[in-house]
């Protein structure tokens, strides 16, 4: 750990952040040079293969990135036109892409024995890539640091504390990750087949970027072992809000949405009965809006969005999207995006209570994350 | 003008050329095509089935009082006949789910299973146990634990057990009677909701007031009802018994106390070749007219044979599933559930249906 402390603090000391980069041309095509990106998410066209499409405001496709698999979630740079788009669960690869450029800067791949879970985020000051990932050997899951600075170079590797971890946030203006660890067991040699369903114990760790070091581990009640904690956002309060999947009997009808509130135990949230009957036992992704108050999670088996008031720790709303999975929020207040499978997305407003649907000029199956692009 | 047309005529021809095979690529039904198969299946597939079930479930919810007015052997005869009716009515609808059967949970309430953790006996002792009156009324029974209310609770009660512990008004019976009202009480309710409100959704897809943006929405819905219970039967009806080559587990076939798990398998198929090609306007026809008639073909040879396969399968699994014979039929017909489950997959891809990208294979 310590190695890996001062590994980080030689490389906070060298000064250059990806000059290339920070000059990039704009967009080759002349429609993109004004064009505004929306969202970037990964998806599978009519034929089956997978892409990683860049939308503008306007609907157009300002990046079609052809990938060699499954994706799971796309992270946009903080401050330079990067995205990493995530292999989906086992996958072991990571594609780096300037979005001006329309170039592949990296394409990373898990180390030997390893693979990933399908996300990774940049940190804050746009430095390091971190990644959630499973030590094949031991089944115990890791959170990896790569620099940018050195090419990807990992320079940290540290355990998740827990099994499967899964997406991972940073607290803003803090040098702390949260991991989820969903507790479920999996190995390449079993597919995606769950290997622990009777054992598993979920977790929500807090952990040291610079060290590794646990600062909080929180699991659910002796009861509810079975709903793995996969999704996470934090708000700009440093306040999680937790999308679940149970893995039980569907007939136990358990709360599907939980929040963390650093030093406190996992507070879990249930929908009204028969909203939460309806979501299936199954969230697919959580976002919180631009002030931070407001949750989104989606529930793709449900059909439908169900909106939550992180500060009254309350169900708000529901709306139908079928197939609804991705989530993003807008640079309004109460304003989400949702992404569906069935190639729709809809905007939806909390405080007008209006659904649009997005002009888009792309006709394909939107994967389980999306993202907004900072502007 | 002539002249300048003339040297346009092959670019127009071309592009004409281009048109059609792509349009014949990519055909896909039209919204008119999917709301005319989609008002068929509701109105010849759907509501019948469900109103036999109201009927039938009506049928079991009064022998079953009558059982308990008079505890003999006729009774419970008849009581078991009626829920014979009741189940095969279920099996042939259970395949349907979406639409009111969901509201609720009913679609668990009718039918938990499988019950792994064996929830229903757990539960059911408990009740059996306490011999509370309070539970005796089907209000009682909506807030109850989703084990005792359905019909596998109902079949434990009328197949296991002696008829000396129905007599005298024993709280046994009692309770057999209210779980079947509750049954019956969700079946008319399932109906009427049809009728009433979910029909009119279907039939005005598009509309403000309707639960669908357009009527290949709908069409996903009756697909998925046609695609997901082919890979749901294989695994669960045959696969899960056969305990995947090592020991054989008959107790895991569904109705296995009251033998009829094969019948139940053989209602299941038959009902879903009803969904795709029993009536004039079909599924199997909207894939002959995209040009995929060899599709529609294979799909519907897998399903006489796999209507043919179960035919010569001997019951009760609790017995002949000891023998080899009926493991290798099982086999045979779970291989051809599959190829069946290939068919339909890619079937959908003709009809360019997604059934369900994130619902059904998310992360």
């Amino acid at each position: 750990m310590e190695t890996n402390r001062r590994r980080f603090c030689q490389l906070l000391g060298s000064a250059v952040l990806l000059p290339s980069l920070l000059s990039g041309p704009v967009f080759a095509g002349a429609n993109k040079t004004t064009a505004k990106p929306l969202f970037a998410s990964a998806a599978q066209d009519r034929d089956g293969n997978y892409h990683l499409y860049l939308i503008g405001e306007q609907g157009e496709i300002l990046l079609d990135h052809p990938l060699q698999g499954r994706a799971h979630h796309t992270e946009a740079h903080p401050s330079v036109p990067l995205l990493a788009c995530t292999a989906r669960r086992p996958g072991r690869f990571i594609d780096i892409i300037d979005y001006r450029e329309q170039r592949l800067v990296k394409r990373i791949l898990a180390e030997e024995g390893r693979h990933f879970f399908g996300h990774s985020i940049f940190t804050e000051d746009g430095r390091w890539l971190v990644t959630t990932e499973n030590e094949l050997s031991t089944g115990q899951g890791r959170v990896v640091v790569r620099s940018l600075a050195d090419d990807y170079a990992i320079i940290a590797d540290y355990p998740s504390h827990g099994i499967g971890p899964h997406e991972l946030t940073q607290q803003p203006d803090s040098d702390v990750l949260v991991v989820a660890n969903g507790g479920i067991l999996t190995h390449p040699d079993h597919g995606r087949e769950k290997l622990n369903l009777d054992s598993m114990q979920p977790s929500l760790v807090r952990l040291d970027l610079h060290s590794g070091e646990l600062l909080e581990e929180r699991m659910l009640p002796k009861e509810q072992h079975q709903l793995s904690i996969r999704h996470i956002d934090t708000n700009a309060e440093g306040i999680t809000a937790i999308a679940l999947q149970y893995q039980g009997n569907i007939g136990d009808n358990p709360p599907l949405v939980a929040i963390h509130q650093p030093h406190q135990p996992i507070t879990l949230l249930q929908a009204p009965e028969a909203i939460n009957i309806a979501m299936k036992g199954y969230c697919g992704s959580v976002r919180c809006d631009h002030s931070g108050r407001y949750a989104a999670v989606s529930a793709p088996r449900g059909d439908l969005i169900s909106f939550w008031d992180l500060e009254q720790q309350t169900f708000i709303s529901s709306i139908k999207s079928r197939d609804g999975c991705g989530l993003t929020a807008t640079t309004h207040n109460g304003e989400f995006i949702i992404s569906a499978g069935t190639g729709r997305c809809l905007q939806h407003n909390l405080d007008t209570g209006h659904t649009r649907r997005l002009q888009q000029t792309v006709k394909t199956a939107w994967d389980n994350h999306m993202t907004s692009i900072p502007s | 003008m002539k002249q300048a047309s003339s040297p346009l005529w092959p670019t127009l021809l071309g592009a004409a050329c281009l048109l059609t095979l792509t349009g014949v690529l990519h055909a896909a039904p039209t919204e008119q095509q999917w709301k005319t198969v989609n008002h068929t299946l509701v109105t010849e597939h759907i509501l019948p089935r469900y109103q036999h079930l109201a009927e039938s479930s009506s049928a079991l919810q009064s022998s079953t009082a009558a059982l308990c007015q008079q505890p003999d052997q006729a009774h419970l005869d008849a009581a078991q006949q009626a829920f014979h009716r009741t189940m095969d009515d279920w099996e042939r609808v259970q395949h349907i789910q979406f639409g009111p059967i969901e509201n609720l949970m009913r679609n668990f309430s009718m039918q938990f299973w499988p019950d792994k953790k064996n929830l229903i006996g757990k539960q059911l002792n408990i009740l059996l146990a306490e011999q509370d009156p309070a539970t005796l009324k089907t209000d009682a029974l909506y807030k109850a634990s989703i084990g005792v209310k359905g019909l596998p609770a109902l079949e434990r009660l009328l197949f296991t057990g002696q008829l000396s512990e129905l007599e005298n008004h024993s709280y046994r019976c009692q309770l057999t009677s209210t779980i079947a009202a509750y049954v019956a009480e969700n079946s008319a309710a399932t109906v009427t909701e049809w009728q009433q409100e979910y029909s009119p959704s279907v039939f005005n897809a598009g509309s403000e007031d309707s639960y669908y943006d357009d009527h290949q929405e709908v069409a996903v819905d009756m697909l998925k009802s046609l695609v997901e219970p082919v890979e749901a039967i294989r695994d669960q009806k045959i696969l899960r018994p056969l305990g995947n080559g090592e020991k054989v587990r008959p107790r895991r076939s569904e109705s296995w106390r009251s033998e009829r798990s094969i019948r139940n398998i053989q209602l299941n198929i038959a009902s879903l070749q009803d969904l795709y090609e029993g009536h004039p306007d079909n599924v199997a026809n909207l894939l002959r007219q995209q040009g995929a008639a060899a599709q529609a073909d294979q799909i519907s040879g897998l399903f006489s044979d796999i209507i043919t396969q179960l035919k010569t399968i001997k019951g009760p699994l609790t017995t002949t599933l000891y023998q080899p014979q009926t493991v290798t039929q099982l086999q045979q017909v779970s291989a051809s559930l599959k190829q069946l489950d290939l068919a339909l997959n890619a079937a959908m891809q003709t009809l360019d249906i997604q059934l369900g990208f994130n619902s059904r294979d998310g992360d």
